[in-house]
């Protein structure tokens, strides 16, 4: 516990309210180096997985050139491997906000 | 304090004109001093105990010098100062090593 | 008159000049009890029963310190004037250089005036004399270096970009949130903690690897006011760390309880320190032409042989140990630059400096200087960006980075041990989630989460619509950038301009047919 002269008891900057209906969702590879770290993405909650990687998370990942998108992909939500359904939002899919996503393979 | 204690004390000094004087007196007073010169800087080290003696730095300097003077000069140090007097600073560490 | 004018007046020795002009001016309040005249200095725990026995080594006394100060503001002032008369911005090794100084402006020049504020408010509230005055000089040398600091930079801010509107940057610039956040979480911890925080943990534990090794590259490279400020303001540094340590010591021989709460910031505050130094490693060996010391050498050095082998043995007798996150410090040295000149290069669109690929003859120092580590894991990176940029494609990370939630650092750092996996860590906190940088940083979050959650991360505002609007120029005019202040380093106006300058110079000597005349309005400029 903070140790302070009065009450402490302040909001989070970053908390899921301030976004409305969107969340903020990390995207990362887990088996390359070249891009200098995970990114961040303000994506609506009830945006289908399948769009979420085709209009945000493959735009980024392609800007490497040798990433093969021909390749099966494999994902893992936080610690966890996580096989997510194409046509289900996000929300529906288990990713809360500020949730880190790693993509594997490729 | 430990007579045996050699973890090394040191100071860096700018290397200039104005401080020659006390980096030649700093060699002249301490014996095993071990001296390294990167750009703008020289490090001076020694096992223990280093001191900086006001009469050697006036005698080089040829006229009197106080040792408040020395802030001037130091960049940084390693080791507590255990001395800050008219006459000497004396930079050693605080107490002996536990086996 | 009575005294013999004959004889001259004894003069009083250093320790009663300094008992009389610093101890002796205080006194003991009568209409208000000590608690209400210090009203902060026991809410944090720490158990302070004598406060005469803080020892001030320097014997400092405000005549004594006035003085020697003015010398020293003398001595630099000198050589700055010197220097812009001599038009030497011109004989710096390389306009890239600058960017280590546009960092050094944006990012600590603004600490240095925090720490002159903070350490105002420790000269009113600490209960003890001896510490309230060393407080006080320490704040005014801090106005002082923040003065001076900018004064010296003002001559090349006439000539090269991204120096203007510092201030405004370190307030608003993603990167510089680092060291703001830094400061800001000290300065809002208790009078004790900031001691340890910043005159223990920051002063004498990291400053040498800030200023020491980086002026002695100032000086290589061409830099002599940065040098000189860079010294000056070191001189003093070593009566700050002098502070820094007698806090310590002071604090641990109070009481026998102050021990564990001391261990607990000295192991959160070198890790906050440390995580700001990662910006030193990539400007010690990526951002100077002409290198100097390397981070790992410098780190061997100033760390590790005088901190942990000399100091902390000491330490020792009073039961603290070296902090958390030591182990994984000594094994980043290896990598930590090449990890966050990276991030650098693929996010210089969004910064207030260039950055382009290492040259060969860098490349070349970096293997030397990082045998086991430099040709594994970092060349090829910079071979694939090269051919990269060769083909037209100079490479810039088409998005925004995840920030690790204390350190505020994009989560650039590898799991401890393996170079080849990024590290991802989390906690959750009343039902929100939170990412970390490394073991040490959810350390200091789960220890104190109510604190970390009122970070300002960049990124997060700027998908709030709090930075200026919702597209990258949007946010970078919110940043008060202009033209030349980013990107790539080739073709930019300062690399232009710098060889329009230096074509004038050789024009002295006849050629002007060969003269780049080119403007900076149409030098290239990345993103």
């Amino acid at each position: 516990m903070i140790k302070s002269l009065g009450t402490y008891d302040f909001p989070s900057k970053s908390r899921q309210e301030l976004y409305g209906d969107d969340i903020l969702v990390h995207v990362w590879r887990k088996d390359s180096m070249f891009f200098c770290a995970a990114a961040t993405f303000r994506a609506p909650k009830a945006m289908k997985w399948t769009d979420f990687v085709d209009g945000m998370v493959m735009p980024l990942m392609t800007s490497d050139p040798d990433f093969d998108r021909t390749k099966e992909l494999s994902w893992q939500l936080v610690d966890d491997s996580f096989v997510p359904d194409p046509d289900k939002s996000l929300e529906e899919n288990g990713i809360h906000h500020k949730n880190t996503i790693a993509l594997i393979g490729a | 304090m430990a007579m045996t204690e050699t973890r090394p004390v040191s100071v860096d000094l700018q290397e200039n004109e104005e401080n020659r004087a006390v980096i030649e007196a700093i060699e002249a007073d301490n014996e095993d001093l071990t001296i390294r010169h990167v750009p703008g800087l020289v490090k001076l080290q020694a096992p223990g105990r280093l001191v900086i003696k006001r009469e050697s730095v006036e005698e080089r300097l040829g006229r009197t010098w106080e040792t408040h003077e020395f802030q001037m000069a130091i960049v940084t140090l390693s080791g507590h100062i255990t001395e800050w007097d008219e006459d000497q600073i004396v930079l050693s560490w605080g107490h002996p090593e536990r086996d | 008159m009575t005294t013999n004018p004959t004889k001259p007046v004894k003069k009083l020795s250093m320790q009663q000049r300094y008992s009389a002009l610093t101890r002796d001016i205080d006194w003991t309040p009568s209409y208000v009890t000590e608690d209400q005249l210090y009203p902060h200095t026991t809410y944090e725990g720490i158990k302070i029963h004598d406060w005469s026995k803080w020892d001030d080594p320097f014997r400092l006394t405000v005549d004594a310190y006035y003085r020697y100060q003015a010398e020293k503001d003398k001595r630099l002032y000198a050589v700055l004037d010197g220097f812009a008369q001599g038009q030497g911005h011109l004989t710096l090794s390389d306009p890239a250089y600058l960017n280590a100084m546009k960092i050094f402006l944006g990012g600590v020049t603004p600490l240095e005036y925090q720490a002159n504020r903070h350490f105002s408010y420790l000269a009113r509230h600490f209960n003890g004399p001896g510490p309230r005055f060393a407080a006080q000089c320490q704040s005014v040398d801090e106005l002082r270096h923040a003065q001076t600091e900018i004064h010296t930079l003002s001559n090349y801010n006439k000539y090269y970009s991204g120096m203007h509107n510092f201030a405004k940057m370190h307030d608003r610039v993603w990167y510089l949130s680092v060291p703001k956040s830094y400061f800001d979480d000290a300065l809002s911890a208790g009078p004790f903690e900031f001691l340890i925080a910043i005159g223990f943990s920051f002063e004498y534990l990291l400053t040498n690897l800030l200023f020491v090794p980086f002026m002695s590259g100032a000086s290589f490279n061409g830099d002599l006011p940065t040098m000189t400020f860079g010294f000056s303001a070191q001189s003093d540094e070593s009566r700050h760390m002098t502070l820094g340590l007698e806090a310590i010591k002071f604090l641990l021989e109070q009481d026998e309880a102050n021990v564990p709460i001391v261990q607990e910031w000295v192991d959160k505050w070198f890790w906050r320190g440390y995580r700001v130094t990662a910006i030193i490693a990539m400007m010690l060996d990526y951002m100077l032409p002409r290198p100097v010391m390397s981070w790992k050498e410098s780190f061997e050095l100033y760390f590790e042989q005088q901190m942990l082998n000399g100091l902390f043995p000491d330490l020792a007798y009073y039961g603290i140990r070296p902090p958390k996150g030591v182990e994984q410090a000594i094994w980043e040295k290896e990598h930590l630059s090449h990890l966050v000149y990276h991030t650098f290069y693929q996010f210089s669109h969004a910064a207030n400096l260039t950055t382009s690929i290492p040259t060969k003859e860098h490349q070349a120092w970096l293997a030397s200087a990082y045998p086991d580590a430099f040709e594994q894991f970092y060349k090829p990176k910079w071979d694939k960006l090269e051919k990269m940029a060769a083909e037209g494609n100079r490479y810039f990370y088409p998005g925004l980075p995840q920030l690790c939630q204390v350190c505020q650092v994009p989560m650039l750092f590898t799991e401890h041990g393996d170079p080849t996996k990024l590290c991802q860590r989390h906690s959750e906190f009343k039902g929100e989630h939170f990412n970390f940088c490394s073991d040490h940083c959810k350390e200091i979050f789960d220890r104190e989460p109510e604190k970390y959650v009122q970070a300002w991360l960049p990124v997060h505002q700027i998908y709030l619509g709090n930075c200026g609007g919702p597209t990258i120029p949007d946010v970078l005019a919110w940043y008060g950038y202009a033209e030349g202040d980013s990107g790539e380093m080739l073709g930019n106006v300062d690399h232009n301009n710098w060889k329009k300058w230096h074509a004038q110079v050789d024009d002295s000597v006849g050629g002007r047919e060969s003269v780049e005349v080119g403007g900076a309005a149409e030098a290239g400029k990345g993103a």
